[in-house]
């Protein structure tokens, strides 16, 4: 006897449905991917104690040494105390105003500082001012030692490669006195460190890290802008070079560019609501410190552009060509990257010029990008050397602790500059810089502003009684630590303080005013800081301020007064 | 492939010893299963001892498992089993006794003689058996080579007993009764006739002593076996105790823990104190309008910015790190199967008819012996059509049709009740009908189980959509629950926070899910409430890296539907445990219970967004002056960052679930997120008016909306 048998059973037939189709198609998609996803890779191990520990080390150091920069010997950047007063004025002004950041620097730039004037001693102390830089001259240590682990350099050596950059004066001056550009500096070098922990472990999380940091260093500083864009592009390249599909390259540039995208659309989007302007951020940009704009013609701004790295950044004559070698012919495309970053950071000081994107291009310190930047490139050098990774490296220390000497002569002379060579005069002769003049003619210290801030302290406490134009006076307003006892063009915006500024005996008992003819207290009473306006009485004087005392009855419209003191101004 | 050949020449014998490691050529299972052993190399042939040379099937199988030319020598079977034995230890308890070999070999030459199972099926199922060693009659009916009645006609001529059928028997529920329902399940045996001195007892499987005794001191009397049809003796078991089921389903966690279930969704506490701050509001709102507005304003931004940090914070975690446990394609690999427990999987169904094919295939799909599998298709009384389309595919019985009885409430938690209190498995799970998980989830969250705290009870899954490139809507609903499952849960998870668990792919250890109480019937987000209390008690909740593909609703009506009963669930279950805060507290630690209401509090934002979003639009065209004062200095700082990093945030959090999915394709429809948020804000409204309205009310998803084949 036969019998059949159909094994045929209607569920075990394989009928691919629509979903099974979609599940099946991107499983394949996402064995052809290039990066990593769903999981990690490979990486170094973490070091959270080493990192902290790095961190701390130089952080410490920086606002120790700042201390004794700042306020021993005097040697304080304006620019810094500008800032730190308008952090105080987010939380300490009457009312508390976010909108004391104003559009004149990057907004982070003074917003990531203002925890620091929470507690107004803090700041009024001047202690605050190292802080604000040495906090992010640590956070761009550590990334870098991580960059060096990750470059397989041993312990000894990246420690001496992070003391022989730590110690370069340049790299000293910014990093101790208070100034804004370690801020966009270590964001960048945070992204930096990053984009190679991604182009090592192929590992998407990184390039979303790196989007991140560009989005902070975008708004602490518009020039690190530059080089996100050349990253976005090396990205996509990168990609599209190891075989990713299109989806693949343009999901991985979304997620770097979206944060750094938004950052900047929101901020220009405020420009036009607030000033009607949406590029305001851009033309408007302020380099205080310089008053030389240096060169205007090719030759010029290639000759500045040579002085620059080479006092500056000497390590860059080197590191570029073998940047470039590299990523030509060994097709390294993360040297090339590095190498087309640093050119950038070399040519773009003498490219603003030609722009006019700045009035203070050549500026010693523009040489610090690119010492960063040449460091960096450095390091993926001894990583790229394989078996040499040492030679590599005993090389770039080699070469930082030749450019300390160097640099530092350099400052003593260099043509474009702020700080520099009183920070040199105070390092060789420990002599207070309080008084001395800078190379470009401007008085170093902060005797007129504490002397004034201390008679007010001493004088008045009535909260808005003191009449100011904060973007004159804004170091006298933070050494008092009280800004609510002024009334300034942040309290109700420049419209209502215009109109107090015209009947100041309506609203308030005093005027602080500079005798900078820029102050707009000093331009509508031209007379009052020469003692000369007769409604007006000075109280206190001091070279660079004049407090002056507003009588209920003061009247806007005598202008026998004003013409009395015309009279007396023109003898 | 390689070559068999049976050359009589050969000189080397088993009795001579095993060469090396030759012998572990094969696996344990398929040396003892076929009585084969390798032994020695000659001229570069590695001869096999072998106690069916001439068996088509054995050849094959070697062959396929050995990379080199092979030669069967014939020896008797004590030699090959000794030989096994020295090169694999017996372990007690996993090798096949003489009589169990007896009975397999007599029922394969009884099936195959007959033709009623051809060599290729029988092949399938000897390489199973090697793996698992489950009854091979099992293993066929379980991948439908032959049918149930065909298997127990076989064994009802190889023990000598008799049948019955029990397809349209109508049991007299009092002798049925007779055996207990917990012993009548675990034996799948049910009295179905009886006299003064005899009961006829149907069993799935003849009784061994020990099972015998069991039963007799339960009758109370002897008893005579009639084999019966599996699937006919579960429908039967069901039957007789239905009742039983559908007031422990629906009843038990209400009178058991009547302060964890939501069957009240205010407590007489909780509306005294509702109406006393109600009356406080007005009050101050009288005498103090616009502070009171701001005290509001200043409270809404607090529980903002405590709810959006505690997000961001599990996020960035997650980021940094792999948090899921960790169980490796290798340790899924090295899973012996004869060590495999029985996994029940049930299936809630209502309506989905169209998608029963589609599941089944998934489900045999799994990487789990089906002889092990107990899976519970839950179907709804009412809901004919489905269990038509059931019956209808004729199912081996590792599926079960289970229908619950039609009662209030009528939600998917009673449905999952009911079928857990026939559940086999040492561990459960809850899939949805179009569910797609990995094929390897159920190894690996028994794995996951192996290597995590004993306090453990629950591994969640990873879940995501297979359709997502299907509109908008899809789109978003994958990248959101690309931020949650790839990174808000993973960290919650390795925190050791309360995780409101996922509708689905959810492994609980069954014996600890019934002690909990399992689901609360009268909760729309059971899930999330499970989770909460699963906590509570002290266990914990693991995240594995498997992830389950489920039909992304692509129909905005449809998915406010559901999303509507989300959020109306998780108001549900933080009323239900915030019943009691105190002892919340201390059962929880202060980090879980801030975990518990931070996690809540989404569901509070969600409400807030619209009111916070009408306020920035109206003061940015009307530049009125009371929207300035509501929020003054600080309050204005916290509302601010929360408007412009919290929101960007967020919607980046989306791009990077997505990408650390890799779903590339989807990450610019994550920018638009902020839309998605509006829906997400129409749907919380919606649900929390239904929480006064209408809280027991399960707004069901409909689904087969993809567009893709469902039959």
């Amino acid at each position: 006897m036969t019998t059949t048998h159909e094994p045929a059973a209607p569920t075990s037939v394989v009928i691919e449905d629509a979903a099974a189709s979609h599940i099946r198609e991107s499983q394949e998609r996402k064995e052809s991917l290039v990066q990593w996803v769903h999981g990690r890779a490979g990486d170094i191990t973490r070091r959270p104690w080493e990192n902290l520990a790095v961190f701390a080390a130089f952080t410490g150091f920086y606002i120790w040494f700042g201390y004794w920069l700042v306020v021993k010997m005097h040697v304080v950047g304006f620019e810094t105390l500008d800032r730190l007063n308008r952090a105080l004025m987010i939380w300490h002004n009457d009312p508390a105003k976010l909108s004391a950041l104003g559009f004149d620097y990057p907004p982070l730039a003074t917003l990531l500082i203002s925890p620091l004037a929470i507690f107004p001693a803090v700041t009024s102390s001047l202690i605050a001012v190292p802080i604000a830089s040495a906090a992010f001259a640590g956070l761009t240590m550590m990334s870098l030692n991580t960059m060096m682990r990750r470059a397989q350099m041993v312990g000894p050596l990246r420690y001496a490669v992070l003391i022989a950059l730590g110690l370069n004066p340049l790299f000293l001056l910014y990093a101790a006195g208070g100034a804004r550009q370690f801020i966009w500096l270590a964001f960048v070098v945070v992204a930096m460190g990053a984009l190679v922990a991604w182009y090592v472990t192929a590992d998407v999380r990184y390039v979303m890290l790196a989007g991140l940091a560009f989005s902070v260093a975008a708004l602490s500083g518009y020039a690190s802008l530059l080089w996100f864009v050349l990253t976005a592009v090396m990205i996509g390249a990168i990609l599209a070079k190891l075989g990713a599909d299109g989806s693949e390259v343009e999901g991985t540039t979304i997620g770097f560019t979206v944060p750094t995208a938004y950052v900047i659309a929101i901020w220009t989007v405020f420009n036009l609501l607030l000033l009607s302007k949406p590029f305001y951020w851009i033309t408007a940009a302020s380099e205080a410190g310089g008053i030389d704009p240096g060169g205007s013609t090719g030759v010029e701004l290639f000759q500045d552009t040579v002085d620059l790295v080479i006092y500056g950044a000497p390590i860059a004559i080197v590191v570029l060509p073998v940047l470039i070698f590299m990523g030509i012919a060994r097709s390294n495309p993360m040297a090339l990257w590095l190498g087309v970053l640093l050119g950038a950071a070399i040519v773009s000081p003498a490219l603003s010029v030609a722009l006019g994107l700045t009035d203070a291009p050549m500026q010693m310190r523009n040489a610090l990008p690119i010492l960063l930047l040449s460091v960096v490139g450095a390091i993926w050098a001894a990583r790229s050397a394989d078996t040499n990774n040492m030679i590599v490296s005993v090389a770039l220390i080699v070469l930082l602790v030749a450019s300390i000497p160097w640099t530092f002569q350099a400052m003593k002379t260099y043509r474009y500059q702020n700080l520099e060579s009183n920070f040199a005069a105070a390092v060789s002769t420990r002599e207070s810089q309080e008084g001395a003049q800078t190379l470009s003619g401007a008085t170093v210290g902060t005797r007129d502003e504490q002397a004034t801030a201390d008679y007010i302290t001493a004088n008045i406490t009535g909260r808005n009684t003191i009449l100011t134009d904060n973007s004159k006076t804004y170091a006298v307003m933070l050494l008092t630590g009280k800004p609510d006892l002024f009334v300034d063009r942040v309290d109700k915006s420049d419209g209502p303080w215009k109109d107090i500024a015209r009947d100041p005996g309506r609203y308030v008992n005093y005027m602080l005013m500079s005798t900078d003819g820029d102050d707009l207290l000093n331009q509508m009473y031209p007379d009052a800081a020469a003692g000369s306006d007769g409604r007006l009485l000075v109280i206190y004087r001091t070279d660079r301020y004049v407090l002056l005392g507003v009588p209920a009855n003061f009247d806007p419209d005598d202008t026998a007064g004003q013409a009395a003191s015309a009279d007396g101004a023109g003898q | 492939m390689t070559t068999t050949t049976t050359a009589p020449q050969v000189r080397a014998r088993l009795t001579d010893g095993v060469t090396g490691d030759l012998g572990r050529l094969l696996p344990e299972g398929i040396c003892r299963t076929f009585r084969v052993m390798p032994y020695a190399v000659a001229d570069g042939v590695v001869l096999v001892a072998a106690a069916e040379v001439d068996d088509p099937i054995t050849r094959q199988v070697v062959e396929e498992r050995i990379d080199r030319q092979v030669q069967l020598v014939r020896h008797t079977g004590n030699e090959i089993s000794e030989a096994i034995d020295e090169v694999y230890p017996p372990s007690e308890g996993q090798v096949e006794t003489a009589d169990e070999r007896r009975s397999r070999v007599q029922l394969a030459r009884m099936l195959t003689n007959s033709g009623l199972v051809t060599n290729e099926q029988l092949q399938i199922a000897m390489i199973e058996y090697s793996r698992t060693g489950d009854p091979l009659g099992d293993i066929l009916v379980a991948h439908e080579a032959i049918t149930e009645d065909v298997l127990v006609a076989a064994l009802s001529e190889m023990y000598q007993m008799q049948r019955v059928g029990l397809a349209d028997f109508t049991p007299d529920l009092e002798v049925a009764r007779r055996l207990p329902e917990r012993l009548a399940l675990r034996l799948q045996a049910i009295p179905v006739a009886a006299t003064e001195d005899l009961v006829l007892l149907a069993a799935a499987r003849p009784l061994d002593a020990e099972q015998v005794l069991d039963v007799e001191e339960a009758l109370g009397s002897p008893f005579r076996q009639l084999l019966a049809n599996r699937t006919e003796l579960d429908q039967l078991i069901q039957k007789v105790h239905s009742e039983h089921y559908a007031e422990i389903s629906t009843v038990s966690l209400m009178e058991s823990q009547p302060e964890a279930s939501a069957h009240i969704v205010f407590t007489g506490g909780q509306k005294a104190s509702a109406v006393c701050l109600g009356i406080a509001l007005l009050l101050c709102g009288i005498v103090w309008p616009m502070g009171t507005l701001v005290g509001l304003v200043a409270l809404a931004s607090l529980i903002y910015l405590l709810v959006s940090c505690y997000k961001l914070q599990l996020t960035f975690r997650a980021l940094g790190a792999h948090l899921e446990t960790e169980v490796t394609d290798e340790q899924v690999l090295a899973l012996d199967e004869r060590t495999l427990p029985m996994y029940t999987i049930l299936v809630p169904l209502y309506k989905e008819a169209g998608i029963v094919r589609r599941l089944v295939r998934g489900i045999n799909e799994l990487d789990w012996p089906r002889t092990r599998l107990d899976v519970k298709l839950l179907c709804e009384e009412d809901d004919t059509e489905t269990i038509d389309m059931i019956k209808s595919l004729n199912l081996p019985p590792h599926f079960h049709l289970v229908v619950v009885p039609d009662s209030q409430p009528k939600t998917k938690p009673k449905a999952c009740n009911y079928g857990l209190q026939l559940a086999t498995g040492t561990f459960c799970v809850i899939f949805d009908a179009e569910d797609r998980p990995d094929p390897d989830e159920l190894k690996k969250a028994y794995l996951a189980f192996q290597h995590v705290a004993p306090n453990v009870a629950c591994v969640q899954a990873k879940l995501n959509h297979f359709n997502q490139n299907q509109n908008l809507l899809t789109a978003w609903f994958a990248n959101e629950y690309s931020m949650h499952f790839e990174l808000v849960l993973p960290a919650m998870g390795s925190a050791g926070a309360p995780i409101p668990l996922g509708g689905t792919s959810n492994h609980f250890i069954t014996s600890v899910l019934r002690e909990l109480g399992a689901w609360d019937p009268f909760n729309v987000t059971e899930d999330a409430d499970l989770g909460i209390r699963l906590h509570r008690q002290g266990y914990r909740t693991a995240m594995i890296d498997s992830t389950t593909l489920e039909e992304a609703n692509s129909n905005v009506p449809n998915w406010i539907r559901q999303r509507s009963r989300w959020i109306k669930g998780y108001l549900q279950t933080w009323l239900v445990h915030m019943r009691s805060p105190g002892r919340l507290l201390r059962e929880t630690g202060p980090r879980g219970f801030i975990s518990f209401n931070l996690t809540m509090g989404s569901a509070f934002v969600l409400l807030m967004n619209p009111i916070f979003w009408g306020l920035s639009t109206l003061y940015v065209l009307t530049q009125a002056g009371f929207i300035q004062q509501m929020f003054p200095g600080f309050v204005f700082y916290a509302a601010s960052t929360l408007l412009f990093v919290g929101n960007f945030t967020f919607v980046y959090l989306n791009v990077a679930g997505s990408l650390q999915r890799g779903e590339f394709g989807i990450t610019r429809t994550a920018l638009l997120s902020p839309l998605y948020w509006g829906l997400m804000s129409w749907a919380a409204w919606k649900g929390a008016i239904q929480l006064f309205t209408n809280p027991f009310y399960w707004e069901k998803t409909e689904h087969g909306l993809d567009g893709g084949e469902h039959e």
